[in-house]
């Protein structure tokens, strides 16, 4: 891998009480993740790729093994500590993008810088930015109910890459979207992939989403099942 | 200064829901100082009256005399201290003989107290210079209430029984010369006045008296036989009484509130069983549990400040209204014995408002801060799903 590690799991395994037994979501998983890899996790439903992007984004906690993110152990991390990691360094991008209805587009994406404390003019310059980047300068005053879902994913990916964060996590976000909407979208990701050297990891098992990852990682049953560079898989 | 910004974001986006939680909380804003600024001006009037009409800046009383026990009267009277009498001469005390008595108003007879006063007195506002013009007939001034009950009228003559000091019925005719209105019962309702001299004379008390009532240049005298009253301890049981008032009153507006904060109470219940996502969402952004869980309480409470500027918008209008022409009260409410006007002006003092603004505020905040705190127990993961029941 040529990427410096900034993400890095080490015989990690999550389970989740179901009734009086346990229900292994992950089990003894090892990965590692470089800065500006654009990566997803594929699988079929119940493999365990969103359990994953959870714990990588300090959402949820480890049972067993390590989550190292930005060199934090997730599993030591106080609630405080976890908030402050990916209000700093992570952004999230949702399947049904999780805008905040009574925000305009230019609130919604202005939002995660509200909670960094930057100053009305670092915040305005950085949401402009963010909006062209995504090709919605001209919605900046629309309610999230006023878009298409196109436009909304879009507008939850510049709510995610305007903080400019190391890592952005993206759960099924082509999901609820028609093919050419998806394809508008992951040229934006990997161009900002390109451009802000974030790191990308997708949840996903849309075939649309595959043709654009670097490296794709299956699970099934919560297990690695291989983990693939597109060029080594070329060669 | 961030979560309220947000808070107030949200509740504005909130729409109707937020108005009607608003109105209703309004509507106990003013109505808790409508009732409190009623019964602290009832208060402030019923005190100002009764010192005015009664008991002026304290009174004296001979040592058995008891207000509350009519048969005190036989033995309470007692000859004036030589310096309380100087002090009465110059206006300064002014001594009431107050004895039981019977007048018989259309042949039937009623049971009254008949109370003597100087008629050149100025401490009270009792017309008593109404009693000076002393013909063959002694003169009475009488008060409204006693007149509505015995039907008597200014010019009327009516039969006066009394008994001496020695216990021995004597009677007369006396001239009602007056009858004054008065918001005080208490110097009114089954009361005769009639000039302290006569009374005096008629019952052999001579130079004796049951009360002084003291002026603002009263002159302490220390003598066994007499005890200082002070306003604060002739005032204490009408206080009381409205006090009560005021807590009878307080079900009314309680009950309202109530149902306010209940509404508030169930807005945020909801509010974060329908909002799972969005919580979740605020957590993925980097927000704590605990800085969500003071969102959602500022944005409970932040009810209460839209209900302080509503309430405000109309309830400052309409207070200035009912300060300029009074609250009307209606006719026979003073007929249980508290001092009321015809029409109460209300008082609005500053810690009635600032206290009213401050129970609100902080009982909005606490429900929904109740509901708020299950935020905390949320997992980030299933909020996000929507899922938690």
């Amino acid at each position: 891998m040529n990427h410096a590690s900034i993400i890095s799991i080490q015989h990690m395994t999550k389970r989740f009480p179901v009734g009086k037994g346990e229900f292994t979501a992950l089990n003894d998983i090892n990965l590692e993740f470089g800065e500006g890899e654009f990566a997803g996790l594929v699988g079929p439903s119940g493999s365990g790729k969103t359990t994953l992007l959870n714990i990588i984004g300090s959402l949820d906690t480890p049972s067993e093994g390590t989550a190292t993110v930005m060199g934090q152990d997730i599993s030591t991390l106080s609630h405080k500590a976890s908030a402050l990691l990916r209000n700093q360094h992570i952004g999230f991008i949702f399947q049904s993008y999780n805008l905040l209805p009574v925000y305009t587009v230019f609130e919604n994406v202005e939002f995660a810088l509200l909670l960094q404390n930057r100053s009305a003019s670092e915040r305005k310059k950085a949401v402009l930015d963010a909006l062209e980047w995504v090709g919605l300068t001209d919605k900046m005053t629309s309610k999230p109910a006023m878009l298409s879902g196109g436009e909304g994913q879009r507008v939850a990916i510049a709510r995610a890459m305007v903080k400019r964060p190391k890592i952005l996590l993206a759960d099924e976000p082509s999901a609820n979207l028609d093919a050419q909407n998806s394809h508008q979208i992951l040229k934006t990701m990997k161009a900002l992939n390109r451009e802000l050297k974030t790191t990308f990891i997708f949840s996903t098992h849309d075939e649309k989403v595959m043709q654009y990852l670097d490296r794709i990682i299956s699970l099934e049953d919560g297990k690695v099942v291989s983990d693939v560079e597109k060029a080594a898989a070329a060669l | 200064m961030l979560s309220f910004k947000i808070a107030v974001k949200n509740l504005i986006g909130a729409g109707l829901k937020t108005w009607l939680n608003v109105f209703v909380l309004s509507l106990s804003f003013v109505m808790i100082i409508f009732y409190n600024s009623m019964i602290d001006g009832w208060n402030k009037q019923a005190e100002t009256d009764t010192i005015a009409w009664e008991i002026g800046q304290g009174q004296i009383w001979e040592k058995d005399y008891d207000p509350y026990d009519p048969y005190s009267l036989i033995d309470a009277h007692a000859v004036i201290p030589p310096e309380l009498k100087n002090q009465a001469t110059k206006g300064d005390v002014v001594p009431i003989l107050i004895t039981q008595a019977s007048v018989y108003p259309q042949g039937r007879m009623q049971n009254i107290l008949l109370k003597g006063i100087p008629t050149d007195q100025q401490l009270l506002d009792l017309p008593t210079a109404e009693l000076s013009d002393e013909g063959e007939t002694t003169p009475a001034i009488i008060g409204r209430r006693m007149s509505e009950a015995t039907k008597l009228k200014q010019g009327d003559r009516v039969l006066l029984r009394w008994r001496d000091k020695n216990g021995t019925f004597d009677a007369q005719e006396i001239l009602i010369t007056k009858v004054f209105e008065n918001n005080v019962p208490s110097i009114d309702a089954g009361q005769v006045w009639i000039p302290l001299a006569s009374l005096q004379e008629m019952t052999g008390m001579t130079d004796e008296a049951t009360l002084l009532v003291v002026g603002d240049d009263y002159q302490p005298v220390a003598d066994a036989n007499w005890e200082f009253k002070s306003i604060g301890f002739l005032l204490a049981d009408m206080r009381a009484i409205i006090e009560t008032k005021k807590g009878s009153a307080a079900i009314m507006y309680l009950l309202l509130l109530g149902i306010a904060l209940l509404a508030i109470f169930d807005t945020q219940v909801l509010s974060i069983f329908r909002r799972q996502k969005e919580i979740g969402t605020y957590v993925a952004l980097g927000m704590t549990r605990g800085q969500v869980v003071k969102l959602f309480t500022i944005e409970g409470g932040a009810h209460s400040l839209f209900a302080a500027a509503l309430g405000a918008l109309y309830g400052i209008p309409l207070f200035i209204y009912l300060n300029k022409v009074g609250i009307p009260m209606p006719a026979g409410t003073d007929s249980a014995g508290l001092p009321i006007s015809s029409e109460i002006i209300p008082v609005y003092g500053l810690g009635l408002v600032v206290g009213t603004i401050l129970l609100v505020v902080l009982s909005a905040t606490i429900v929904s801060y109740m509901p708020a705190r299950k935020i905390a127990r949320m997992k980030p993961t299933e909020a996000l799903k929507g899922k938690i029941q």
